[in-house]
């Protein structure tokens, strides 16, 4: 055997030892590395992009439409407690309070593909509440119902006139708000085709409507 | 970021286009490493040559840590990788099959193919007799789905199995393949040298 030949041998078998020992201590280095909580659920920019999307908030003008026309592709969603829900609520909407968002029974409704999800409070403040959890834990077309209850019933319920410095488009919303107050149960003094002279005053009336509810969401 | 394809970074219709520049490489490397002989691939079995051994369970070995390197990163999101489901006793027998096929006929599937590129006849005659394999289980296997339905375990890792972190298990694994790259280095020297 020549000189040259050991040395190679000795380079050739040195270099293995030396591969073998840089992967045992990279997989020795996995061990000791520092642990860290990993980010479960949704991407945080993923998050801030739903949360400053327009899409995040639906008019009281829409939804008021969409109940009008019968619209069968959303399920609106009642977050506030039992008691509200039986005093006032929205038409056809279901009740599941907040404390009771992340329950089995709650996520059939939320966590689906088939219908878009409308959320409303008394105003945004637990709507928002109950979107930000629906969207950490990635449920999908979940939207918020902008002022709640308060700006169903300020706009929907009892819009306010225009006053006739106003441009015609805001007649226009106006009239769509009081045909729809008119569908959702209230009466209009100029609309009262009775023959009695009583006075009938301005009378909010609102209707518990027994139509069929959604169908259930999930499986 | 990763996995690239399931996060949408590269558009789904690309899957199949670097399947086949992966398994280019795959075969190119096989052949590079002296695969399409079967009698470099038999000399594991009789303890003439290792580099079989050594070649796959050092490219599982580096797979393994750089991925774990990778997740530790947020690199790649290790959980959303395919894990192919473990069928227990099936595994077990389809593996003696496989293991007695390999030694009577001097290559695995892979390397029969590579040796099918290169013209070797054997690689030719031992890649019919798969296909006639293929041929055979597919026809039989409404009998033998039993032993596949029963052995489902799942897309279970040694992760799930041993409860362990898969850290230490990345250690363990690779404290494994070194000392058996050294063991079948031991090996070798008692063996009588074969030349091919």
């Amino acid at each position: 055997m020549s000189k040259s030949y050991k040395l190679k041998k000795v380079i050739v078998k040195t270099e293995y030892k030396f591969l073998a020992i840089i992967l045992v201590l990279l997989a020795a280095g996995l061990v000791l590395l520092p642990k860290y909580e990993k980010h479960e659920g949704i991407n945080p920019e993923i998050l801030l992009g739903n949360a400053v999307s327009s899409e995040r908030y639906i008019s009281t003008d829409e939804l008021a439409e969409k109940i009008i026309n019968q619209d069968p592709s959303f399920l609106l969603i009642d977050v506030r407690d039992e008691e509200s829900y039986a005093k006032y609520s929205i038409p056809n909407s279901i009740n599941i309070p907040l404390a009771k968002l992340l329950e089995e029974d709650s996520e059939s409704y939320l966590n689906q593909d088939e219908f878009d999800v409308v959320l409303y409070s008394n105003d945004n403040f637990y709507a928002n509440q109950a979107w930000l959890l629906c969207n950490r834990l990635e449920f999908k077309n979940i939207r918020v119902l902008n002022g709640g209850v308060n700006a169903w019933y300020s706009t929907i319920i009892n819009p306010t006139k225009p006053t006739e410095n106003q441009a015609v488009v805001d007649f226009d919303l106006y009239t769509f708000r009081k045909a729809a107050s008119m569908y959702f149960g209230v009466s209009y003094l100029d609309q009262v085709t009775s023959p009695t002279k009583k006075k009938t005053p301005k009378k909010v009336v609102t209707v518990k409507k027994k139509k069929k509810k959604v169908a259930e969401g999930g499986c | 970021m990763g996995p690239l394809i399931p996060n949408g970074i590269i558009p789904e219709d690309w899957n199949y286009i670097i399947a086949i520049f992966i398994g280019f490489a795959f075969g190119y490397i096989l052949e590079a490493s002296g695969f399409s002989s079967s009698r470099k691939l038999a000399g594991v079995f009789y303890g003439y040559d290792f580099a079989v051994l050594k070649v796959f369970f050092t490219s599982a070995v580096v797979a393994v840590i750089g991925l774990y390197y990778m997740d530790y990163l947020n690199w790649v999101d290790i959980s959303r990788l395919y894990v192919h489901p473990t069928y227990l006793w099936a595994a077990i027998l389809g593996g003696m099959v496989m293991g007695v096929g390999f030694l009577a006929g001097g290559f695995c599937p892979g390397t029969s193919l590579c040796a099918v590129a290169i013209g070797k006849v054997d690689g030719i005659v031992f890649t019919i007799g798969l296909v006639i394999g293929i041929f055979i289980f597919s026809e039989s296997f409404s009998a033998l789905e039993p032993l596949f339905e029963r052995s489902n375990l799942g897309h279970i890792t040694l992760v799930d199995s041993f409860n362990l972190s898969p850290y230490l298990i990345v250690l363990v694994f690779t404290i494994i393949a070194v000392v058996a790259f050294y063991f079948s280095d031991w090996v070798r020297t008692k063996v009588k040298k074969v030349f091919y």
